[in-house]
């Protein structure tokens, strides 16, 4: 390739752009022109007017910069985020938001995890739920009032479909609601993945000393349980344990059944006892063991007492 | 003063300007025979295998 | 000589730019490594983690690393040319203009305007002005090298041809936006082809921003300063073209794991794998050229910059591609591994070529020479010692965090919750701001030294009544 090109700038210029098209043209321009790059899930709900804005509030203060939004198909991850990501997730989001770097936890299926009081609580001050995290406290959201005008100009903007009564109840909300919303929104195209609601191979008697167990069971509910439930589970943002009143209803439940709303949680759609789920409740069906599951029921029937 | 200018024949050695280190030749051909390998192996549409059935396998384990 | 005076206080400006939004930026990086330990340190609403990273990141990345490049490439064009600049006035301009703009993506960036793509995150009013500047810079150079008087080429010039070509084209395409208002635009590109884009051009633009025009120096000072030729011609052109061939197609190891097409993806890797090889061309090019007369190294202070510059940039272009690889993404990727490796580059490689490139401009500008040895050598050690604490840590606490990321108890269960994943990162995070502080202080060793020798010539100058 010695020669002549070297001396000849505009051979060369146009040689350089020959050359950086190639690998520009197969990875990015023809794959871009088929339908694989434009998936989008059944089940993906388009923004409303508050949560996009919300997404708005991520965007300006950088979030996405400790929070990814996509969960890779590796087993831990897995378990630990919730179902991994699907293509057809995102085709409402310009651009993407999936994030290079994980200084706080992945968010791409949050909005099954926390009801919005936990959000609100935890924007307000970060260090209230988890006393060692370093996530700055966001409490200023609360005083900027959003802006109808603008959040209608910004749907347009991207083509999204809404409905005056959508823009009208965004009267008096702030950035706070809005980036609140953005979060339960978030995980929903794909249904979660609900394990057996059984109790599984074992059980409580099996496990033998119960005052051991309501031991161990006090130590992973501080960690796991209490910023919901509170400190001895007289409820903050979820309801108070200590009471006969489950899922709203009045009257006692079996343990076993206490022991399925622990595994899978209380996502919409799930039922328990004849009592329908209204959500708020993350799984923890991948981040506890069934014996520590047990030794948490043996505890909240201790504090029931 | 005299602005210093720049003699291009002296950036460039002439005696060895035509020479290729073998190490570094084996290196060049040794990762195209590789990126032909694991083109083979990781393109689904030719080895089978995608993202989504090695995770399913991953459980199985 | 008169010819090239104006052309070379264009390139002085540029180099005291790059200076001060290089202080700026790096102050910002201290800040910002502060906060990951020690969240009260946030300031809401400008100065939280999530704009101050931006600000540092494109403070960095744009004012040092692209005012730098502008300002060097200036001098290495008119030098290789032997020509003045093609429109003088307008290359003054260009630094007028690229000033103006700093201090609008400074004030933006804190003002929370942005795009949320990574490294185009400018909002699309300063897009439009980022695209001025570099179309100036392009007519400016292209100017200069078609009307030179020297008929060949050195290589040099064809990195920075590629470079002007390979980032306009990567800019423009990802920027591609629908303005809400003033203010706000949404990228026309949606979720995965959006992510695919946004990678397309991430990687390329590190690519053709930090490593081909900073190999133009290379390939220019190295010869210069030490008084050796370069080793072989023909592996340059080799390199040369594989670089830009191959860059085009890594994008997407960024996206390993992602719902990106599987076939992407291993394209990528298979293209990011090759990579090592031209990319150890030049670094194999430089170790045979100093090779050559090793004695350089004692009589020339500046030849243990860009051989320690280039053995950054080697070692950069084996761990980088090894990172594309599926299993060692899974482990690394997300973690504070990709931090070290990015800082290894743009402290090691960047910054280290950059400041040797200043050392040897700056007294040809004002006809004297450096102001001290000693203390150029300080500064070496000092940003030498800073960068390598930084990688290492940061290397350390990201395999130690991807690995408790994956770790499982016996019975199946994750065996960390998050918190306990992000906790034993603080004290690793202390030392990255403790050797950011020695990197600091090596750099304030440089601007002291290049400050006192621009007065030194200033004062030579006024004493020969020139
Ligand atoms: C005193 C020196 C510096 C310190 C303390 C510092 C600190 C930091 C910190 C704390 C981060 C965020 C990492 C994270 O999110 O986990 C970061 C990111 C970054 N810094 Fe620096 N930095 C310094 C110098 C530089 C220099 C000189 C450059 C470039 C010329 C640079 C370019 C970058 C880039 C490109 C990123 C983004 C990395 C990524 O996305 O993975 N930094 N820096
Ligand atoms: C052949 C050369 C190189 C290859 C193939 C390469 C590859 C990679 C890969 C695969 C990542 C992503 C890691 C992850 O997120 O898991 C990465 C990140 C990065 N690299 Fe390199 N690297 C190379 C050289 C360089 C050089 C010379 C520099 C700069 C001076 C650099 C700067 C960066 C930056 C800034 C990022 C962070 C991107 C982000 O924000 O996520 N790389 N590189």
């Amino acid at each position: 390739m010695s020669g002549r090109i070297y001396s000849k700038p505009v051979a060369f210029i146009l040689m350089s752009v020959l050359v950086i098209a190639v690998g520009t043209l197969v990875t990015m321009v023809i794959p871009m022109l088929t339908p694989q790059m434009h998936p989008r899930l059944e089940a993906l709900r388009v923004y409303s007017p508050l949560e996009m804005a919300g997404k708005d509030v991520y965007q300006r203060e950088g979030c996405n910069n400790c929070h990814t939004q996509t969960v890779r198909p590796l087993r831990t991850e897995v378990m630990r985020y919730g179902e991994y990501s699907k293509a057809g997730e995102f085709a409402f989001d310009r651009p993407h938001l999936w994030g290079s770097k994980r200084t706080g936890p992945d968010l791409a299926r949050v909005g099954l995890k926390y009801p919005d009081m936990w959000h609100y609580m935890h924007f307000e001050d970060p260090q209230s739920i988890e006393p060692q995290s370093n996530m700055p406290s966001y409490a200023f959201l609360t005083g900027n009032p959003l802006d109808q005008t603008s959040v209608e100009g910004r749907m347009k903007a991207q083509g999204l479909a809404y409905s005056e009564a959508e823009i009208a109840e965004l009267e008096g909300k702030t950035e706070m609601d809005a980036l609140v919303a953005y979060m339960l929104y978030l995980g929903h195209a794909v249904p979660p993945v609900v394990e057996s609601a059984e109790a599984g191979e074992v059980t409580m008697e099996e496990l033998g000393d119960h005052e051991a167990l309501e031991h161990a069971g006090e130590e992973t509910f501080e960690h796991q349980c209490s910023a919901c439930h509170g400190k001895t589970g007289e409820g903050v943002i979820g309801p108070s344990l200590r009471d006969k009143v489950w899922l709203g209803v009045e009257g006692d439940i079996d343990d076993k059944v206490i022991f399925a709303i622990i595994t899978n949680g209380t996502q919409p759609g799930l039922e328990y006892a004849g009592r329908p789920a209204k959500g708020g409740m993350p799984p923890f069906g991948n981040a506890l063991t069934q014996k520590q599951i047990w030794e948490l029921i043996a505890y909240i029937r201790m504090i029931q007492k | 003063m005299e602005e210093d200018f720049d003699n291009i024949q002296e950036f460039e050695a002439k005696a060895t300007a035509k020479k290729l280190p073998l190490g570094w030749l084996m290196l060049y051909i040794g990762l195209i025979v590789w990126g032909i390998y694991y083109f083979v192996q990781y393109t689904p549409a030719i080895s089978g295998w995608t993202q989504a059935s090695a995770y399913e396998e991953s459980l199985g384990k | 000589m008169d010819d090239y005076r104006y052309d070379n206080q264009t390139v002085n400006g540029f180099i005291l730019s790059a200076i001060f939004w290089g202080v700026i930026g790096i102050v910002a990086g201290l800040w910002i490594s502060v906060q990951m330990w020690l969240p009260s340190w946030n300031v809401a609403p400008y100065f939280t983690f999530g704009r101050l990273r931006v600000f540092h990141t494109n403070v960095l990345a744009v004012g040092l690393g692209i005012g730098a490049i502008f300002g060097i490439t200036y001098y290495i064009v008119m030098r290789l040319t032997r020509v003045p600049l093609f429109l003088p006035k307008l290359a003054r301009f260009h630094l007028y203009l690229f000033n103006v703009a700093m201090v609008l993506v400074a004030l933006s960036l804190l003002a929370g305007m942005n795009q949320s793509v990574e490294y185009a995150e400018l909002e699309w009013p300063l897009d439009v002005g980022v695209v001025i500047l570099w179309v100036i810079f392009a007519i400016v150079v292209f100017g200069t090298i078609i009307k030179r008087k020297e008929d060949q080429m050195y290589i040099s010039l064809w990195y920075v041809i590629a470079s002007i070509v390979a980032v306009a084209i990567l800019y423009i395409v990802n920027n591609l936006a629908v303005p809400a208002d003033l203010f706000k635009s949404y990228q026309v590109f949606a979720g995965v082809n959006s992510a695919n884009v946004a990678w397309w051009y991430g990687h390329n633009v590190v690519g053709f921003l930090l490593t081909t025009p900073i190999l133009a120096m290379f390939y220019y000072f190295l010869p210069k300063s030490t008084g050796i030729p370069i080793y072989s011609h023909r592996l340059s052109i080799i390199s040369f073209w594989s670089v830009v061939f191959a860059y085009l197609w890594t994008g997407a190891h960024h996206l390993v794991y992602t719902p990106v097409p599987d076939w992407i993806q291993t394209l990528a890797i298979i293209f990011t794998i090759f990579l090592i090889a031209p990319s150890w061309g030049s670094v194999v090019n430089g170790y045979y050229t100093v090779g050559s007369d090793w004695s350089a190294m004692r009589t020339n202070y500046l030849t243990k910059f860009f051989l320690w510059g280039i053995t950054f940039y080697g070692l950069q272009t084996i761990q980088g591609p090894s990172q594309g690889l599926r299993t060692v993404s899974q482990l690394i990727h997300y973690t504070d591994w990709v931090p070290g490796h990015v800082h290894m580059g743009t402290m090691g490689w960047v910054t280290m070529t950059v400041c040797a490139s200043i050392y040897y401009v700056v007294p040809k500008i004002y006809k004297t020479e450096i102001y001290s040895i000693k203390v150029a050598n300080t500064h070496f050690w000092l940003v030498l010692i800073g960068q390598l604490m930084f990688s290492i840590t940061m290397w350390i606490t990201g395999i130690q965090q991807g690995a408790m990321w994956k770790a499982v108890n016996p019975d199946g269960t994750l065996k960390y919750t998050f918190m306990e994943t992000l906790v034993p990162n603080y004290p690793y995070w202390q030392m990255r701001t403790v050797s950011g502080l020695i990197f600091t202080v090596g750099m304030l060793f440089f601007i002291y030294n290049v400050l006192m020798t621009m007065h030194q010539g200033k004062q030579r100058m006024a004493g020969a009544g020139v």
